[in-house]
């Protein structure tokens, strides 16, 4: 085990049932599916029988990271929380949740490269790690606690350094959409209420020790170097929203923000962002700001820095004081996020008083960040928002809420964009009170079911985005066409891929996307222009294998799929071209483990093979293109007639879109009848135990 | 007695005390007399104490320095990484000798403040502590052996691995608590200032560091609390 760099090189089990804790070898038992995801898929095929429940002490929670996290590779800093997933609906399936910060890098300091939590303890309790010592602790003292006391607390026993990872009022009370959080604002959705039913009120760990970088130490700043280089902004968007001095291109729609006379107005001695020459690596963390992505530019005044992960230059995690939002609803001065939290002031409310992007829509987000990151709760991606102004607004609501529930809440407040609104709302979601708080707090498919509704109409529905299982779409055709719709078919949440969107959205021309994509798909054909999408080829099934196989690696040797691959860059010297090759680079020195760029695919396809291999078991069909592949009715629709493949719609068109499953199957060599991967696919992964398993079950093509 | 021997006992005695003084061995705790170290006057009676006039140690002044900018670090922690696996070859943030994950998340006071420190949980401020390279350098005062002392080209006050003994009485004096040991070599080490090309500062994406030409720090900062951090030591 020695020999490996990079791994720290244990895996920490911790069975809450008998307060038992082991460790084993991650390298003997776990190095042919990396860590992260590769790791928890692993352990639930081998461990978690098929008809287990997530609420079952029998499920198993794994908090997974790779032989990246810790170490200084740019973008290292998620944990993968990967166990049978409770808003998958209606049959529970295995997903995974991501979270940012510093618990990653912290688990590795303490020696450990998982952490694997088996069974139920027989009350709340704790978990604290700090370093070989692993003690299960009392936290009924804990219970009932928010999210931010409870930190804390255990921040001031552990010391102020440590990393905790904890569930709030929600994940207690089995609201399946509930987080783990940690670091203030990184959550990990969907896993609280699992934690909860395992009676797990947090985990701390302190770490003191080191990760061995296996090649030299030059060799391996010149590789942090040239990623670094690479680097655009969040989400590898390459240019920036506003013309600047150097840069060729520009767009709108780019998450690079940084420019001169736009400043971080609320930082101690406010900073002015400049113009950020992509040269300029002492410049990377001034690019995005992801409170002006989602807020408009009024969210300037209000930002005090960008905050991140451990070992994240990009700092996408926007920091915001808004002293007249605590003032007006006794909150915190301070909010922080990337995305989703801060959609409360975007897509909660039908409007507000201001108009859309004013300071009400900034007072909504800190109000309904403050309430659902202490209580834990969990947006779905924003499908809780979405789903909660449809039924309310359509008439759903009153007529599923008994009258004198109903009136208990000020609705006047909710029509007129009064953030105090989530005051009345957000708090009974997190204590299931009342009919209304229990179904909304269930994610979508158990609330459909609840309340009798049909998924048939939540698929039509294209301002719901609703996609399938119980989730939403997450970069699906709006961003890349078919391949966006593919991978949408693939996971039983949403799917939270990046790859694919991170290179059609990086605001580099067409032209010199479709240059690049000859190179890495062999066919400028595998990109369209948004909007201006053309039928399915055989390119395009490429870029949806490589996005799919890059989430996996990325999510298994913990870099981050919301900035990688980096096959664009922002710079003009290089063509615009990033380095595809980079994981491998990593991977390679710093384990000393070399594996090609080849190599590392097959362990990525490994990985999804054991994704694909558990859905298939526990859905007991291999009718996976029947059955679980599906694509909603909006995808094929435009609200406007207009046909697919012309410009201006992202509507798909049902007979191309069937091609291109047809090409996706053969492209992952799996049977294209069924969508199940075959006896001799999985065997090509070094599977065949698995297909073995699969194959007396009767669930191989 | 041979300098070996002088050494392993040296050795033993000052591990003792530095264990039994739980961090409180200042430099006023050591004579220096022909070169090599003796025990400090606490373990030979409180009263010499109060009469012995400190150590003095001529080191040439360094001839440049870290300067932080805590209200640019946005808390990515690179600095400490930059620090050890560049100069290293492992990512080990507890031997980092610039000083971040300390304040990340509460400040330096710690967790018992809650929301109303610095850092993450508190105002964003995120404090990057650094090595003052101080003229009166209490790390290399405090050696019992020697080994702290100006290195060429930038002048920095730098570890001899070859002379320490691993007794971590540097670790106790710093004031600052700026000192870092590697548990796996089983020496202290200190900021080197990367002979005049500090990692830390090429690694900052936000511009928080710079690397200056020296300056008296070290009297205008307050010493580190020794009750609020004890990773490092």
């Amino acid at each position: 085990m020695a020999a490996y760099g990079g791994w720290a090189g244990k895996v920490l089990r911790v069975d809450l049932s008998t307060g038992r804790t082991r460790t084993e070898g991650t390298i003997e038992r776990y190095r042919d599916v990396m860590g992260g995801t590769g790791l928890g898929y692993r352990v639930l095929w081998d461990e978690v029988p098929a008809g287990t429940r997530p609420y079952d002490a029998a499920n198993k929670v794994i908090f997974g990271v790779g032989p990246l996290a810790g170490t200084g590779a740019p973008c290292n800093g998620r944990t993968s929380i990967t166990t049978l997933w409770p808003t998958c609906w209606p049959t529970p399936l295995v997903g995974t949740g991501h979270m940012g910060g510093q618990f990653a890098a912290e688990l590795k300091y303490a020696g450990y490269d998982a952490l694997v939590i088996e069974g139920k303890a027989d009350r709340p309790v704790w978990l604290s790690i700090v370093d070989e010592r692993v003690e299960i602790q009392d936290a009924r003292e804990l219970w009932g606690q928010g999210i931010r006391r409870t930190t804390v607390e255990i921040s001031q026993l552990l010391g102020a350094d440590s990393a905790v990872a904890a569930i709030g009022q929600a994940g207690e009370n089995l609201v399946p959409l509930s987080v783990v959080m940690t670091g203030y604002s990184h959550s990990a959705g969907g896993v609280g209420s699992v934690l909860g039913a395992k009676n797990l009120k947090a985990v701390g760990v302190r770490g003191t020790g080191r990760l061995r970088i296996a090649g030299s130490k030059e060799d391996w700043e010149r590789l942090v170097k040239l990623h670094l280089s690479l680097l655009g902004a969040n989400n590898q968007h390459v240019v920036p929203d506003s013309p600047q001095p150097w840069a060729e291109y520009y767009d709108p729609g780019s998450r690079w923000k940084a420019a001169p006379g736009r400043q971080w107005g609320a930082a101690s001695v406010p900073i002015d962002t400049g113009s950020c020459d992509p040269k300029d690596l002492n410049r990377i963390a001034y690019r995005t700001n992801n409170a002006v992505h989602y807020l408009g530019s009024i969210a300037w005044k209000y930002t005090v820095r960008g905050n991140g992960c451990s070992g994240c230059p990009i700092r996408c995690h926007t920091m915001i004081r808004v002293p007249a939002a605590a003032a007006k609803y006794g909150i915190p001065e301070m909010g922080q996020n990337t995305c989703g939290g801060l959609n409360f002031g975007r897509s909660f409310f039908k409007d507000f008083p201001d108009g859309p992007r004013g300071q009400i829509a900034v007072e909504a987000c800190m109000v309904g960040m403050h309430l659902a990151d202490d209580f834990g709760l969990w947006c779905n991606y924003s499908q809780l928002q979405r789903d909660f102004k449809k039924l309310y607004y359509d008439g759903t609501m009153r007529q599923k809420v008994g009258a004198d529930e109903f009136k208990r809440y000020a609705w006047d407040k909710y029509e007129k964009g009064d953030p105090s609104f989530l005051f009345d709302l957000l708090p009974r979601l997190a204590r299931r009170e009342g009919e209304l708080g229990t179904a909304m707090g269930l994610g979508t498919g158990q609330l459909l079911e609840r309340w009798g509704l049909s998924e048939a109409e939540w698929k039509k529905d294209h301002e719901l985005q609703y996609w399938k299982l119980g989730h939403p779409k997450h970069h699906s055709n709006e961003d890349a066409g078919q391949c966006g719709v593919i991978l949408n078919t693939q996971y039983n949440r949403d799917a939270q891929c990046h790859s694919h969107a991170n290179f059609t959205r990086n605001g580099l021309p067409l032209a010199v996307q479709k240059r690049i994509a000859a190179e890495v798909w062999g066919s400028p054909d595998a990109v369209d222009a948004v909007q201006a999408f053309t039928p399915m080829n055989a390119a395009k099934a490429r870029m949806t294998k490589w996005s799919l196989l890059r989430k996996e690696l990325h999510d298994s040797m913990s870099l981050c799929n919301w900035m990688g691959p980096w096959v664009a860059s922002p710079l003009k010297e290089r063509g615009y071209r990033g380095d595809d090759s980079i994981e491998s680079l990593l991977y390679s020195l710093v384990t000393g483990d070399t594996k090609s760029r080849e190599e590392l695919d097959l362990v990525a396809e490994r990985i999804f093979l054991l994704h694909r291999a558990l859905t298939i078991r526990d859905m007991g069909s291999k009718e996976m293109r029947a059955r679980h592949d599906t694509i909603p009715d909006w995808v094929f629709e435009d609200r406007t007639g207009k046909p697919a493949f012309s410009k201006g719609t992202i509507r798909m068109d049902r007979k191309d879109i069937d091609t291109a499953m047809d090409l996706f199957y053969g492209e992952m060599a799996w049977d294209t009848a069924t969508g199940a991967p075959t006896r001799a696919a999985y065997a090509r992964a070094g599977l065949s135990d698995v297909a073995q398993t699969l194959g007396e079950k009767g669930l191989l093509p | 007695m041979n300098a070996g021997e002088m050494d392993r006992k040296t050795r033993e005695r000052l591990i003792d005390l530095a264990v039994a003084w739980d961090g409180s061995l200042t430099r006023r705790q050591f004579l220096y007399a022909g070169g090599l170290s003796v025990v400090g006057l606490s373990a030979l009676g409180p009263w010499l104490a109060a009469e012995a006039a400190p150590p003095v140690l001529v080191l040439p002044q360094a001839k440049g320095l870290v300067l932080a900018d805590p209200t640019k670090c946005v808390g990515c922690r690179r600095c400490e990484l930059a620090c050890t696996e560049f100069n290293d070859g492992k990512a080990a943030p507890t031997m980092a000798r610039i000083k971040v994950a300390r304040n990340l998340n509460f400040g330096p006071r710690g967790a018992a403040l809650g929301r109303d420190g610095q850092g993450t949980w508190g105002n964003g401020l995120v404090i990057q502590e650094v090595c003052r390279q101080c003229a009166d350098a209490a790390c290399a005062s405090a050696c019992p052996v020697q080994a702290i002392g100006a290195k060429a080209p930038a002048n920095a006050r730098v570890v001899d691995k070859e002379k320490c003994i691993g007794c971590r009485t540097c670790v106790s004096a710093c004031p600052f608590r700026m000192m870092a040991f590697d548990d796996e070599g089983g020496r202290a080490t200190k900021c080197t200032l990367c002979d005049g090309k500090p990692k830390c500062v090429e690694a900052c994406p936000a511009a928080s560091l710079r690397y200056v030409a020296w300056r008296e720090l070290s009297r205008s900062s307050l010493p580190r609390s020794h009750r609020v951090e004890r990773r490092d030591a």
